[in-house]
């Protein structure tokens, strides 16, 4: 009983900044758009249909998951030595390497973009080292289109996978390593052997993490994308802020919702079973 | 290699862990002939768990040399060194049934995978665990579970089994089986082996050769008989086996007079002065009253008896004497003298002068 | 909706005293500053009301405000893009007005009056331009085709539709390429040379920020902001007003629905249509001046598209026509232009 009331604050938070606002987005795209644009107050699943219909929306979801996926399984193969290095470090480096390989989360989605522009932009860094070097004569295109998005959105998400890695990896017992050397395995084959087939569970929980994270991700794609990246969260942005349809916009929202929600029950059942299993 | 040469020897170790002012192991060096069971007893933190990770390959001593057969092995990783380790923890593969547990050592030796599997499971049948080869380690209990990681380790035929704290984890009614099972197999096989306890019993019972460690030294290397009846330093006299405590001044002659004014026969060569001496309970005899002492026991001290603990096949007999207290353990079956005694009577003691294992006092 | 409006509106009789206060809902930055000190200033000295400058962001947002205040307003005028608020107009969440009413509606551009569709006029006209980086670019270009110069690869920034610099750049190309704006087919082959060397279809922050970081050499710009941004980098930046022709952009003035303060924000409006505002915010941020009456100086007006020199050139473009087809721009873009050069 006391706990309940303990919880009630964080309860009437979430309520406040998360139900209320999701009621009333729900509310919305139940509306109808005009020919003329404007939103007429009704309650009916046309812009869903229409959105359903729309084979652009089948599209953006087949981008969405494409950029989210493989930017999560390169995060998270990126992040995977960063965490072994990490686990491996004396306990009073740990704390402080742990923190640097979470401290992107501290900057801002626009500093980063400055600092991806000038490694990535046509006179970026790697462009600038190319043309010396004499490979190429005109710059590669490596940002604002998806190969920056992935690119961006890959480490912005490689901080969430350390941190999802070093507690699963936390788990892993050191000594397992050690028997497999003492049997006569060198690091490779006691990484492939051991290492990997161990880490899988963390590996499939980052990845699931971290696609939730690509997916709903705003920022990246809208401020590295260039205008060629379409994904749900900036066509939402787009409905919503530019073409002012807020019912399709809203429509959008619940589905892609509906999709995270659908993912997340899919983690916990992966959770559950591993459980279970162990 | 001859046959006389050592088949470990390790010369002058030494391994410092960050931050600790002294060394975890301090200038070791002991041999080991082939086909003998060495055990590495002391107090937790008295480095002899970094004495076998170093033996093993698995830490890195910063000076000294470790070698096996004669070939300095110091600078070969783990995965080099062709030695079989049973963890504490045993340490098995959870993703890998036993049998595939097993496999794994003989996989990575380079044995040919039509061997592996008949060879794994002779391992496990060497371990009578031949039924339990498709069972993953959570499926087998504490015991199954450390016979199938002794199993890994023997099948690889190891230049050197090492194993720590092979029994700890498990229950007290299974130990002394799992013990006499490792000693019996090791000694069938003929693997020369290193393990390290913390449990003298353990020690004495399985060993060829007992290091006990303390600070990072060795104190005494030595067969067991050797460091119970003659320890070689005030530590293993106290580390192994329980002892009562005698203090007082050695005369001329060896005569050890305490504070209560009691003048014990010692068979000390130290120089005159102050000293500790200590007396095993099982030394000590319950003379009758009247009885004379019998031949060779020339020490005799009249006693009150303060507590009697009754264990079964144990009494003990905790009394009060010039010399202070003293236990004498008797067979509570065939000694049948403690029967008349309650806390406050008068008894007499006998032990022999050989029986006091004198030290200078720290 | 609209009768409860114009009730409410008559009910508050106290709100014409002097003293009320007005609250503004319209653009930040640049706009904010320069409306506060050529219009709102001027019109608290004389009428005695006080302006409350209110800024949520861009015009969809405004139109945000206004729904989700549609039962209880706190703004009473708003100043948005004439896209947004036709919608707001439609969804009845500001007032209709006629001459009758507001006599200086009279003196109102025909095409500002037409843009309110009946609600409140265009107060500001813009123009869509072209902006390129004068220290890179020799001689000035002349036309937008001028971007599509293949020795331009990846200097160029276009914003794409559904933004709307990108609707009006398409309206542009295809008026030009057979005189009828609605003809998406006669832009989309200009459009895709164009786009073959695009750095960007959504400049960040802007395209004149990223000519000034020397990221691009080309960008299409509104007029007003791009005069100001050419006299602030002393001409590194230059605007034309491109042979192919322009658009206006127009920001329409409205009474909110509900206003409380109806009568000093009618008094605003009517205060932000005079001639002689229109003439100080012209000056000040070269957005052309929709009072037909306003004596602007030469100086600004030649920054304008009010100048006879450009008048010819600005396209007849209708809003409400362009809500219809926007949608199949947006896809036509996404796939045929924006895909072009990849």
């Amino acid at each position: 009983m006391i706990g309940w009331l303990l919880a009630l604050p964080a309860l009437g938070v979430m309520g406040l900044a998360f139900l209320w606002p999701l009621a009333m987005l729900f509310r919305i795209s139940l509306n109808r758009t005009t020919e003329t644009g404007a939103m007429e107050v009704a309650v009916t699943g046309e812009s869903y249909t229409r959105l359903l219909g729309d084979e652009f929306t089948w599209e953006l979801i087949g981008n969405t998951l494409g950029l989210s996926g493989t930017s999560a399984a390169i995060a998270v193969a990126m992040a995977l030595p960063v965490a072994l290095m990490i686990r491996a470090a004396s306990p009073r480096w740990r704390g402080l390497l742990a923190l640097l390989a979470i401290a992107p989360l501290l900057v801002s989605g626009t500093a980063r973009l400055v600092g991806w522009m000038a490694i990535l932009g046509d006179q970026g860094m790697i462009n600038v080292v190319l043309r010396w070097v004499g490979l190429t004569d005109a710059p590669i295109r490596m940002i604002n289109n998806w190969t920056g998005v992935r690119v961006g959105l890959m480490e912005s998400l490689m901080p969430y996978a350390v941190l999802v890695l070093l507690a699963g990896l936390g788990r892993l017992d050191s000594r397992l390593e050690e028997a497999a050397a003492t049997l006569g395995a060198n690091r490779f084959r006691t990484f492939i052997r051991v290492t990997l087939p161990l880490a899988a569970p963390a590996l499939l929980a980052a990845w699931l993490l971290t696609l939730v994270l690509g997916i709903s991700a705003f920022i990246t794609p809208r401020l590295m994308g260039g205008g060629r990246v379409f994904v749900l969260a900036t066509e939402i942005y787009n409905l919503a802020l530019e073409s002012v349809d807020w019912p399709a916009a809203a429509a959008m929202a619940m589905l892609l919702l509906g999709g995270l929600i659908l993912l997340m029950l899919l983690r916990g059942c992966v959770g559950w079973l591993q459980g279970k299993r162990a | 290699m001859s046959r006389s040469s050592p088949h470990l020897r390790l010369e002058q170790l030494v391994r410092h862990y960050a931050g600790a002012a002294a060394p975890a192991v301090d200038r070791i060096s002991l041999d080991l002939p082939r086909g003998a069971l060495l055990a590495l007893l002391g107090p937790s933190g008295c480095g002899k768990t970094t004495t076998l990770r170093m033996i093993a390959g698995l830490e890195k001593p910063e000076s000294g040399r470790i070698l096996v057969g004669g070939r300095d092995v110091t600078a070969l990783p783990p995965h080099k060194r062709h030695m079989g380790v049973v963890f504490q923890s045993y340490a098995l593969f959870p993703h890998m049934t036993s049998v595939g547990n097993v496999a794994f050592g003989l996989e990575m030796q380079g044995v040919a995978r039509a061997e592996r599997g008949p060879r794994a499971l002779a391992a496990l049948e060497l371990v009578g665990l031949s039924g339990f080869a498709q069972r993953k380690p959570r499926q087998l209990s504490g015991g199954q579970q450390q016979r199938v990681a002794l199993a890994r380790a023997l099948a690889i035929e190891p230049d050197l089994l090492l194993l720590d704290e092979p029994l700890s984890a498990l229950d007290a009614k299974l130990r002394e089986g799992v013990r006499d099972e490792i000693r019996a197999l090791q000694q069938r096989l003929g693997t020369t082996a290193v393990f390290v306890t913390h449990d003298q019993t353990e020690a004495l019972a399985m060993a060829d050769l007992v290091a006990v460690m303390n600070a990072g030294k060795v104190e005494q290397l030595a067969a067991p008989e050797e460091i119970f009846e003659r320890p070689a330093t005030r530590f293993v006299a106290t580390f192994v086996g329980r002892a009562a405590r005698i203090q007082g001044r050695l005369e001329a002659g060896g005569v050890l007079r305490t504070e209560g004014g009691a003048a014990l026969r010692t068979h000390s060569s130290l120089a005159a002065g102050p000293v500790e001496a200590f007396l095993r309970p099982h030394r000590v005899r319950l003379l009758a009253p009247g009885e004379a002492a019998p031949t060779g026991m020339a020490n005799v001290l009249d006693a009150t008896l303060a507590r009697r603990v009754y264990t079964g096949e144990i009494v003990a007999l905790e009394a009060n004497t010039p010399a202070g207290v003293i236990t004498a353990e008797l067979h509570a079956g065939t000694d049948g003298l403690w029967r008349e005694l309650q806390p406050g009577s008068p008894m007499r003691l006998a032990f022999r002068d050989t029986d006091l294992l004198v030290f200078p006092a720290p | 909706m609209l009768g409860v409006a114009g009730l409410t509106a008559t009910a508050w009789p106290a709100a014409a005293q002097s003293g009320a206060q007005v609250t503004l809902m319209t653009y930040s930055g640049i706009f904010q500053e320069q409306y506060t000190a050529g219009v709102i200033e001027p019109f608290q000295a004389a009428s005695g009301h006080r302006v409350q400058y209110f800024a949520p962001g861009t015009s969809a947002q405004m139109l945000g405000t206004l729904r989700a205040q549609k039962a209880d307003p706190q703004v009473d005028v708003v100043i948005m893009d004439t896209t947004t608020a036709a919608l707001a107009c439609a969804e009845g969440l500001v007032e209709k007005i006629t001459p009758a009413e507001m006599p200086v509606l009279n003196q109102i551009d025909a095409q500002a009056r037409t843009a309110g569709g009946g609600c409140g006029p265009g107060v500001t006209f813009d123009h869509l331009v072209m902006i390129y980086d004068t220290k890179a670019i020799n001689p000035a270009p002349t036309r937008f085709m001028d971007m599509a110069n293949p020795a331009l690869r990846g200097r160029v920034s276009v914003s794409a539709p559904p933004n709307i610099q990108g609707l009006v750049l398409t309206a542009i190309l295809a008026h030009a390429n057979g005189g009828d704006w609605r003809n998406l087919r006669n832009a989309i082959p200009g459009l895709k040379e164009i786009a073959a060397n695009a750095q960007t279809f959504d400049p960040k922050p802007d395209g004149a920020t990223m000519i000034l970081n020397d990221q691009i050499a080309f960008a299409t710009g509104w007029n007003a902001r791009s005069q100001l941004y050419s006299l602030q980098s002393q001409g590194r930046i230059g605007v034309v007003l491109p042979q192919e022709g322009t658009a206006f952009q127009i920001n329409t003035i409205n009474i909110v629905a509900g206003s409380r303060n109806a009568a000093a924000a009618r008094a605003f409006m009517a205060h932000a249509l005079s001639a002689e505002a229109q003439k100080a915010f012209t000056e000040r941020l070269f957005y052309g001046p929709t009072n037909t009456t306003a004596q602007i100086s030469p100086e600004a007006r030649a920054r304008t598209a009010q100048s006879a020199e450009f008048n010819a050139r600005v396209i007849p473009l209708d809003w409400v026509e362009m809500q219809r087809v926007r949608e199949n721009w947006n896809q036509r873009w996404r796939r045929e232009v924006i895909t072009a050069q990849q």
